[in-house]
């Protein structure tokens, strides 16, 4: 049997046992918890009609998503762009590094459901606010790979520089850049996947359009289906998007 | 009578002149009691790894720096490449003083340390325009393909590192050092890592290149094989064992070149040479020789 229909196959099984998990903990829950045909039934109905807009509290799931990955999208944009100067700074400064680790270390454990408040002191408009605790809780794990594979040049490579007279900027363009940039990757991996987190949490808080706000407004019509198969589309696009970067990772990855 | 001694005074001096140089060809390297101590880095450790070394080396000579493993003699092919500062004494190449790495002396590393990022060809052009930065872009490019001609990984000048063997990678770097046509190659343990076939052929290759270059590059290589340090050295200096390790004994190799892999081993002055250099390494010969 081929690669491609095997992991086809482990994919299908997969799912066979996650459905078969569900269908049992439905029904020990006397269907509390919706069986999975049901909600299969419903997520499809969901999907057949996705970019529909009836108002500003009722619109199709697709329009939804891509409220919510826009959003993501931005908060993990701009987090970047923070986190990749600053790691470079604390990776290639040790005295940079000791003062502002400590900082780091305090700010990168607290919840995004707690910075909300404060994005909305902030930015006073709660789609602004939840950009702003995206950032906030996303660009620590781009911010400490950076740093980490900016300090961690294997000696080899610095050998080469200086062996050959390499000019400050040579080192940083030939050598430093391209030596730190899987461990750059990685972190950005981690990060999105933080943000795609966030974004579920912030929005249940926030409300307007987007996917977390879906979950929470099914929750109040009482669709449990439409909870369940939100959940499913989150941890969908949430593989998707660690594929894609995990393919970005291993097109910069080079044996040595 | 005494203009006639005058005159042959005179003649002495102009003939000296002439002769002295052809005799005592300038020197390439010159080690000036050097010695290297490393500090911990909290400063309370030193450690001395190499004592008050004289050594010179002469223009298009081959020498081998032999010795135990911790005897010092990367440290001090360190301090001739720039890459380590003597504590104490000075290192002269190409008659000025080393200061750290110049485009005068090319380096081999014992892991190749090419960069995986880059081609082949990448990985000689970029140490080629760093070291030669004010030579016109064309004449850096030739440089790069002659040398990788000359190594015969032409054809695989697209490849990166990882797609490489061994033997390929030790190659590439070679001729990464070539390129930048340094009077002096510094090559440390470069087949050490290597199968012995590949090895045996690697020295043949070296000793190829040398010769192309009508044997005018000065070589120092840094090993841990006695046959490697006699089939391709015109001197082996052998070092004492670490700390404060110092030279023991220069040994020379009056061999004929070209050198023949076979032949030589049935040289009686290579079978002189080579229990000599066995006996100053201490090597141990039989089971007889370990202690219970």
């Amino acid at each position: 049997m081929n690669k491609k229909l095997l992991s086809i196959v482990y994919l299908l099984a997969g799912f066979a046992v996650l459905f078969l998990g569900w269908e049992l903990a439905s029904i020990w829950s006397k269907r509390e918890l919706p069986s999975p045909f049901k909600t299969m039934a419903i997520f499809f109905n969901m999907w057949s009609n996705p970019f529909y807009d009836a108002g500003p509290n009722d619109k199709g799931i697709g329009l939804q998503l891509l409220a919510s990955l826009k959003r993501v999208f931005i908060g993990f944009g701009l987090g970047t762009l923070i986190a990749i100067p600053f790691g470079f700074l604390i990776g290639s400064n040790k005295i940079i590094m000791n003062i502002l680790n400590p900082v780091i270390q305090i700010l990168r454990p607290v919840s995004p459901l707690a910075w909300f408040p404060l994005g909305l002191a902030l930015m006073k408009v709660s789609d602004k606010a939840t950009i702003f605790v995206i950032v906030i809780t996303s660009l620590w794990p781009t911010l400490i790979n950076t740093a980490f594979g900016v300090s961690s040049v294997p000696q080899d490579h610095k050998n080469v520089g200086k062996a050959f007279g390499f000019s400050h900027w040579k080192y940083i363009t030939k050598i430093l850049l391209p030596a730190s940039l899987p461990l750059v990757i990685t972190g950005l991996r981690l990060s999105i996947g933080v943000a795609w987190l966030v974004i579920v949490a912030a929005e249940m808080l926030s409300g307007g359009v987007g996917i977390g706000f879906f979950v929470w407004d099914s929750w109040n019509a009482l669709s449990l289906e439409k909870v369940m198969s939100a959940i499913l589309i989150i941890g969908l696009v949430g593989l998707v998007l660690d594929k894609l970067f995990s393919a970005i990772q291993k097109r910069f990855t080079y044996a040595i | 009578m005494e203009t006639i001694k005058l005159h042959h005074h005179v003649d002495e001096e102009i003939a000296d002149a002439i002769i002295e140089p052809a005799l005592n060809p300038p020197l390439s390297i010159e080690i000036k009691n050097v010695s290297v101590t490393f500090r911990s880095s909290n400063g309370k450790t030193k450690f001395t790894a190499v004592r008050e070394i004289d050594l010179e080396v002469k223009k298009g000579e081959i020498i081998s720096l032999i010795g135990h493993s911790g005897c010092g003699k990367s440290t001090l092919m360190g301090t001739i490449s720039g890459m380590v500062k003597p504590t104490s004494g000075e290192v002269w190449a190409s008659g000025l003083k080393v200061t750290g790495p110049g485009p005068d002396r090319g380096i081999v590393f014992q892991n190749y340390s090419l960069l995986p990022w880059l081609t082949v060809f990448e990985n000689i052009f970029v140490a080629v325009d760093a070291a030669l930065k004010n030579k016109p872009a064309v004449e850096k490019k030739e440089l790069v393909i002659h040398n990788l001609k000359m190594v015969h990984l032409w054809d695989h000048k697209d490849k990166h590192p990882g797609q490489l063997s061994g033997g390929m990678k030790q190659r590439v770097a070679i001729a990464r050092a070539f390129a930048i046509n340094p009077s002096i190659l510094l090559l440390d343990e470069p087949f050490g890592a290597l199968d012995a076939l590949t090895k045996s052929s690697m020295h043949v290759e070296l000793l190829k290149l040398w010769n192309l270059d009508n044997r005018e590059k000065t070589i120092v290589m840094v090993t841990h094989d006695i046959e490697e340090a006699i089939f391709l050295s015109d001197r082996v200096v052998v070092m004492n064992n670490g700390p404060e390790a110092t030279i023991k004994e220069i040994v020379n190799i009056p061999l004929d070149r070209p050198r023949n892999k076979r032949s030589i081993v049935h040289d009686p002055m290579y079978m002189e040479i080579h229990d000599r250099l066995l006996t100053l390494l201490n090597a141990k010969l039989s089971i007889d020789d370990i202690e219970d």
